[in-house]
């Protein structure tokens, strides 16, 4: 499964969206849609750091890494990136 | 429980040789709502407030443990129980939000004043409608060129009556969520800031509280705390402190009590004995030490964790409550 996918499947089953993965749009809103809130955010911080093996700051947490589901994707890459090259 | 080094100790031995000067006239602090002006000039001389900041500002350069450390003893020996919760706001919502989340310019430009205590600090979160609800909250923060126009209202802003600095939590994108909300370090002087009258807080006279209003007011982008949307991740850090700080001062209270009822219990005497001979006496004097250790080593053990850079949202909600009910029901004079 690619990243993407994974985190699609994160997403459907963690927040109960009503949908399947595959259904899940790579620029559906989820700010906007309120998929992510207060909670959501420290439980999705949280899974991405033990899955991808991360170390998120806290000042990449802003709303253009978190919108939708290609935004945390690319997000996670730059960062595995950073994590390899660190 | 942790080991305290030797330098831990002769730090808190060597502050707390001003807390007597804290104490000063309390009676008066307790009969009218204002701020201890007099006793925050000692406050300031003692080093307290430059505890966990970065010598290159200013600060003692201290760990989060360390701090805690001082301010339990704070807590015990101090009984102006208003300024403990002064002392303790300045520090987190505002020194611990800039240290950690300020860019170089703005950390020099005010952080200095925020540990020598020359600058008040606090932050302005709860609304009038929406309590403490974080992403509740309708102070809007519109960006306009190289500034945010904030407007709104802040409800119960801890220090506020005599705050330099303020950090404000307004919402940039209102469709965004937990993603949706900034921090902004606002000075007092700063045009459409206004301040309301001073507020009594319910068993802390001498920390009065104050609304907050901000009409148009304009804040540059420089004084963003951390990124813009990031405010809930700025909030949830200062919390932690927050929460870890304020209580371990409760516990040092809390140890005050205790020895004062096992001193007493020694003193008076009963049918022909001191009454903490009689069980019943005794077992509430044991029943209130396990209640301090308990909230003691619930704190300590969250900061520990917390600076080893885990996860504590369980332990830290935990810490609070076993902490908060132990004081609470101590305080209420029943067995915890």
């Amino acid at each position: 499964m690619s990243r993407i996918d994974a985190i699609k499947r994160h997403l459907v089953e963690e927040y109960e969206l009503g949908t399947a993965p595959a259904e899940l749009a790579d620029d559906y809103d989820l700010l906007r849609n309120g998929v992510i809130d207060s909670l959501a955010l420290l439980t999705l911080v949280s899974w991405l750091e033990n899955e991808y093996a991360l170390d998120i700051d806290a000042a990449d947490v802003v709303p253009d890494n978190f919108r939708t589901a290609a935004s945390i994707d690319a997000f996670v890459a730059a960062a595995v990136t950073t994590a390899k090259v660190g | 429980m942790i080991a305290w080094s030797k330098d831990d100790e002769r730090l808190k031995e060597g502050i707390s040789l001003w807390f007597g000067k804290f104490d000063e006239d309390r009676p008066r602090y307790g009969r009218e709502p204002a701020f201890p002006r007099e006793p925050w000039l000692a406050v300031m001389e003692s080093g307290i407030l430059r505890l966990p900041f970065d010598e290159k500002w200013g600060g003692l350069g201290q760990s989060l443990l360390t701090t805690m450390y001082v301010l339990e003893e704070l807590g015990r020996c101090c009984r102006n129980t208003g300024l403990n919760f002064g002392i303790t706001t300045h520090m987190v919502s505002t020194g611990v939000a800039l240290q950690r989340f300020g860019s170089t310019a703005l950390k020099d430009a005010h952080l200095p004043q925020v540990c020598a205590g020359t600058a008040v600090g606090t932050h302005a979160v709860t609304e009038p409608d929406s309590g403490s609800d974080a992403l509740g909250m309708r102070t809007t923060a519109t960006a306009d060129g190289d500034c945010y126009r904030l407007s709104g209202a802040k409800a119960f802003v801890g220090n506020g009556p005599v705050a330099d600095l303020v950090v404000v939590y307004a919402r940039t994108e209102p469709a965004a969520g937990p993603l949706g909300v900034t921090a902004f370090l606002v000075a007092r002087d700063t045009p459409g800031l206004t301040f309301g009258d001073p507020v009594e807080g319910t068993g802390l006279k001498s920390a009065p509280l104050c609304s907050l209003f901000l009409d148009d007011c304009r804040v540059p982008r420089t004084h963003i705390l951390g990124r813009v949307g990031a405010g809930l991740l700025v909030l949830d850090h200062v919390r932690t402190w927050e929460i870890l700080c304020c209580f371990i001062v409760g516990t040092g209270e809390i140890r005050r009590r205790l020895d004062r009822c096992v001193a007493y219990a020694g003193e008076r005497s009963a049918f022909g004995r001191s009454v903490g001979g009689f069980q019943a006496v005794a077992k509430r004097i044991v029943d209130m030490k396990i209640g301090l250790e308990m909230s003691r080593k619930w704190l300590y053990d969250t900061a520990e964790k917390f600076t080893a850079g885990r996860k504590v949202t369980a332990d830290l909600a935990t810490a609070k409550l076993v902490a908060d009910r132990i004081a609470a029901t101590l305080g209420l004079g029943r067995a915890a």
